[in-house]
């Protein structure tokens, strides 16, 4: 009298720890908050995100050996898999340092007292004098973390769809709760919502074109429906050209990148280095599987369309980037840029274009959260200071500070001896083993145009007398100090002994189906 | 699981359709007379007398009436709109009528069929999303209206519904746990033995209670609430449109009375004096204890009406979304749990029994210690609270002149000794001041902006 | 779908009486036309200018509509798990718990934080 239609899945837990750490650091941030007085909540915070990311740092690295799919096959835990997530994890470690700053900022920490109070009204004033903090951007920022380790290990289209979302709703809400400058930020976080959630209802257009080509949402059987039947129909194409719409918004490649100038200016330093870092490393994470994993089969489809749009992301980013006259402006329009140098590995289809792929990954992610720490610390009275002319002289009086920029900007504009080179050198290297040379040429292009504004910065910091009212960058608390030093020595030791992380990156193998 | 199967020629279901319709709406007739009767016995009138016997063709008197009347329509109005809202509402309000049972197998001109119009695997889903619809027709009339009193009405009628819905279809899970259906005829059928109300008086409980709010009656009528909102939102409805609406309302009224005999009191299955007889489950009769079961509900309706006054929208709010919808997701809880426990682990019902009862026990000895420790919190704060109006008034509290409060003294303070409180407070804080402020910019006082519930 | 079909009747003679009501009043009813009686009610005195569209309501009533939302889902969810609860292994049961205590803590955090509270 009690039939079992159903049997129970099999799930390993082991394998699947690192996420259950993460999630569930959300979500016990979630009670902290609900429960916790208000001056008990940030150390618990604290506590639970550095606790969470690197014990799920510490036990993705025990668990490195044990290979496979996960879940009934909605997750696959591969080399790369395992590769993308310890970097975001890393990376996520550095944005938390940044995060947790609280010298900087005359008034706290950089991250609004109630975002939703009026912008300028008395409510926002009198909970700044108070001190008030905003202790809910820690779970958020947990959940993102998580939603990025789905994301990117994600072997099922529907898997693939609500890690996207968890990554994203709270970013879209990490966006809008810049400590200053309120009105911008609110305007960057309903932009990047509108336009992300836009994105995502194209994904899902793809997903469901694809589903009823296959008959599944699984990337190995939409692999198998494509390999046994090669002839396109209108259903891969559309599917695919929707589905590569969506993750490419995320990269931020154009014609794709209209939200990245203005989310990146309005969103405090910190979540901005969370995004252009973290985020892109995810969004390429997830490109990189379904395009090799599921799309394989119609790899002559999705090469051209990748080509041309990475010639597109490189020559825009490079053009527009050197019209701009904010930092973070010009940052953004050269993450572009690197999103386009990326998307050429990417593009290769090759086992040596993913692992020139990962690699500029790595190097991108933590010179860029150097990069944002440092905007962090340029600042006056009101905030940072973003406008480049207000940067001159900061050599003379904080050459620490801009040394270590310097050889940020070197590193995106990949000179040798530092991580931007060899990284560039790799994607290269895989673009020409396909005999794709006007790619490499557009690249090489592009490169010449990038550097052209990476070194205006260094001639503004270094060979510009220094203007009325601009200060020395702020002395910031150890935590900065961390991060700073970390991206520093990661970019300088990549590019002069590359060696072991190429190593590395070449024994994790290809994706797992 | 006895579920028919619907194959009634073409002739029947019109005939059923035609009996369905024609029955709601003498049903309405008669529950707006009953409802106009009983409350003035309670209220020590008499009520309609005059026209026909005991004043029973009254409300079909008032319907004539309405429909001869001039139909005012504002001219603010957004026309469309306007004319659909009552033809939503009462179409919706017919509609969730279709899957309700009244009786078993019957013949009908030699046809054997059920007294339902129809049933299918998710009926009371579909009543659901019926009633869910018809949320459109009262927003969009009180939207369509174009005046300020139907727009609110119209909005806190929506915000009402939808808060309340939660609650009463969390309590069906319940039942669909134990009758392992979602067909209304056989959730009746799985109750042959014992009604959910005795085994699921939790969920009977919550559903008559979502059910007052979901029609929007008394004490829930705060869509309605003449003193703040006029007629809320039928407001500026005249004439036969707002005879719809008004249509719609008891015609609901029947329906979630109807729900909830099938759901829980079994439906037209006979109650147990009279089930010792072997012909009440059978033939017609079953619709007469149908009939007087659903009465019971609207006589319900209409004592709640009488007895109750109306409470505020907090307090309703507060209601729906901290007492109902909480207590209704622990039944849940309990009930499956207590159900696994019996399927997984061979437990008898008796253990299960004496379990629940510990666990009772140890909830409610539970709460009573959380109650004697928040009344000691509360005790504490007032104490605070006296302590605090004992301390010599301070006529610069927080940077400001500020009156004394009740029960305060005001006391002369020199020129000098309120710089001194100024220039003290603002350095004590000039860590946390905006550059670009002055330096005496708004002093911390006591109390707390952010949440009061963190004490 | 021949259980469907007898609501499809049902539907379009409820809809027919109501259209039939809602138009017959035009005819039936007399016509005296008064400027003050076509203004918007507002107790007699001048009504207020409403913007084209209804205008603004207070923001309470989206967060209900969100909540709404979310509760809706977690019962759609949970009314195919208890229809087939008796089939179910106890996996799916611990899963349910799961998900409800995931829905809760926000519902738990929105509690405390004075989200359900009307001022």
């Amino acid at each position: 009298m009690n039939p079992e239609v159903m049997t129970a899945p099999s799930i390993d837990y082991i394998a699947l720890l690192p996420y259950i750490i993460v999630g569930a650091a959300g979500v016990i941030g979630v009670i902290v908050e609900a429960f916790v007085g208000r001056n008990g909540r940030r150390p618990i915070q604290l506590v639970l995100a550095f606790g969470s990311l690197i014990g799920a740092f510490g036990v993705l690295v025990v668990n490195r050996t044990t290979l496979g799919l996960q879940a009934e096959g909605a997750i696959a835990i591969d080399g790369p898999g395992i590769l993308f997530m310890g970097l975001i994890l890393l990376l996520a470690i550095l944005v938390a340092l940044l995060m947790s700053e609280r010298q900087l900022d005359p008034a706290g920490d950089a991250f609004a007292p109630r975002a939703s109070a009026l912008p300028g009204s008395d409510d926002e004033r009198e909970l700044t004098t108070r001190g008030y903090f905003q202790t809910e951007i820690w779970p958020l920022f947990l959940f993102s973390v998580f939603g990025m380790m789905l994301f990117v290990t994600a072997s099922n289209l529907l898997v693939l769809f609500i890690a996207l979302e968890i990554m994203s709703l709270p970013l879209y809400l990490m966006a809008g709760m810049s400590r200053r400058r309120r009105l911008l930020s609110q305007e960057a976080a309903l932009k990047y919502f509108i336009l992300g959630a836009f994105s995502s209802a194209f994904l899902l257009f793809g997903i469901a074109l694809l589903y009823g080509y296959s008959g599944s949402v699984e990337f190995s059987v939409i692999a198998d429906a494509l390999a046994a039947e090669p002839g396109q129909t209108a259903l891969v194409v559309g599917g695919v050209a929707l589905l590569s719409v969506g993750l490419l918004f995320k990269i931020g490649a154009v014609p794709f990148h209209a939200w990245v100038p203005d989310v990146y200016q309005g969103s405090p330093a910190p979540v901005t280095a969370f995004m252009a870092a973290a985020v892109k490393v995810t969004a390429f994470g997830a490109l990189l599987r379904v395009m090799y994993v599921a799309l394989g089969g119609v790899r002559w489809e999705w090469e051209p369309l990748l080509w041309i749009i990475a010639g597109l992301t490189m020559l825009f980013g490079s053009v527009v980037a050197i019209a701009q006259t904010d930092m973070k402006r010009m940052i953004a329009y050269s993450s572009i840029a690197q999103a386009g140098f990326i998307l050429i590995g990417v593009s290769t289809a090759t086992a040596e274009g993913l692992y020139a792929s990962i690699f500029y990954l790595v190097a991108y992610g933590f010179t860029t959260i150097g990069i944002f720490a440092i905007i962090a610390m340029v600042r006056d009275a009101g905030g940072e200071m973003t406008r480049l002319d207000q940067w001159a002289g900061l050599g003379k009086r904080s050459p620490l500070v801009a040394v270590s920029f310097g050889i940020f900007m070197f590193a995106l504009a990949s000179f040798p001896l530092t991580s931007g080179f060899i990284a560039k050198f790799l994607v290269f290297e895989s673009a020409l083993a396909v005999d794709n040379l006007g790619l490499v040429i557009v690249g090489v292009i592009a490169s010449v145009m990038a550097a052209f504004f990476y070194i205006r910065v260094v001639v503004i910091m270094f060979f510009r007398e220094p203007v009325e009212g601009s200060p020395a960058a702020a002395v910031p608390s150890a935590t900065t100090t961390l991060a700073l030093a970390v991206s520093a020595a990661v970019t300088v030791i990549l590019g002069v002994l590359p060696e072991p992380v190429i190593n590395l990156i070449e024994q994790a193998g290809v994706f797992l189906r | 699981m006895s579920e028919y199967t619907f194959n009634d020629p073409w002739w029947l279901i019109i005939l059923k359709v035609l009996a369905i319709f024609v029955g709601l709406v003498l049903m309405t007739l008669f529950t707006i007379w009953w409802e106009r009767r009983v409350v003035s016995r309670m209220q020590n009138r008499i009520g309609p007398n005059r026209v026909g016997p005991f004043g029973l063709l009254q409300s079909l008197m008032d319907g004539f009436k309405l429909g001869l009347k001039e139909e005012i329509i504002p001219k603010t109005a957004h026309l469309a709109v306007y004319w659909i809202a009552p033809v939503i509402s009462a179409t919706m309000a017919f509609l969730a009528f279709a899957v309700i049972p009244f009786g078993p197998m019957v013949s009908i001109f030699g046809v054997e069929t059920p007294l339902q119009l129809t049933d299918f695997p998710v009926s009371v889903l579909y009543v659901l999303a019926i009633a869910s619809i018809g949320v459109y027709g009262i927003v969009l009339a009180g939207w369509s209206s174009g005046s300020t009193y139907p727009l609110l009405g119209g909005l806190r009628s929506s915000a009402q519904m939808i808060s309340y819905e939660l609650a009463m279809s969390m309590s069906f899970v319940a039942v669909f746990l134990y009758a392992g259906t979602m067909s209304t005829s056989g959730i009746v059928a799985a109750q042959e033995p014992i009604w959910y109300a005795v085994i699921l008086l939790p969920s009977l409980l919550i559903y008559a209670t979502a059910m007052v709010g979901e029609t929007n009656r008394a004490p829930f009528d705060l869509p309605e609430a003449e003193g703040e909102l006029v007629g809320g939102f039928h407001t500026e409805y005249s004439s036969l449109k707002f005879a719809l609406f008004f249509l719609a309302e008891y015609i609901n009224m029947v329906t979630v009375s109807a729900l909830a005999t099938t759901l829980f009191l079994g439906g037209w299955i006979a109650p147990w004096p009279l089930s010792l007889w072997d012909g009440a489950n059978v033939g017609w009769w079953p619709l007469l204890w149908w009939f007087v079961k659903v009465q019971l509900f609207i006589f319900a309706f209409i004592w709640l009406r009488g007895t109750l006054p109306r409470l505020r929208y907090d307090q309703f709010m507060r209601f729906g979304w901290k007492v109902l919808i909480p207590a209704s997701l622990l039944w849940i809880v309990i009930v499956a749990a207590a159900r696994v426990v019996r399927n997984e682990f061979s437990v008898t019902t008796q253990e299960l029994l004496l379990l629940g009862g510990g666990l009772l026990v140890v909830i409610i000895v539970g709460s009573w210690v959380l109650q004697v420790r928040s009344e000691r919190r509360e005790r504490a704060q007032v104490e605070a609270a006296k302590a605090e109006m004992d301390k010599p008034f301070d006529p610069y509290a927080g940077g400001y002149p500020v009156p004394p409060l009740p029960g305060q003294e005001f006391t002369y303070t020199s020129r000098r000794a309120k710089a001194a409180v100024v220039e003290g407070t603002a350095t004590r804080t000039a860590t946390a001041v905006l550059p670009g402020e002055s330096a005496d910019a708004p002093v911390p006082s006591t109390s707390d902006p952010e949440e009061g519930t963190h004490a | 779908m021949d259980a469907y079909a007898p609501i499809l009747v049902l539907g379009l003679l409820a809809a027919g009486f109501a259209v039939f009501s809602v138009t017959l009043t035009t005819f039936t009813g007399p016509k005296r036309y008064n400027r003050a009686k076509v203004d918007a009610y507002e107790c007699g005195i001048e009504p207020t200018p409403q913007p084209m569209g209804g205008g603004r309501f207070p923001v309470k009533y989206y967060l209900t509509a969100m909540m709404f939302i979310i509760f809706d889902i977690e019962i759609v969810f949970l009314y195919p798990w208890a229809v087939a609860f008796d089939q179910l292994p106890l996996f799916v049961f611990l899963a349910m718990m799961l998900f409800l205590f995931n829905l809760t803590v926000p519902y738990v955090y929105e509690w405390r934080r004075g989200g359900l509270d009307w001022d």
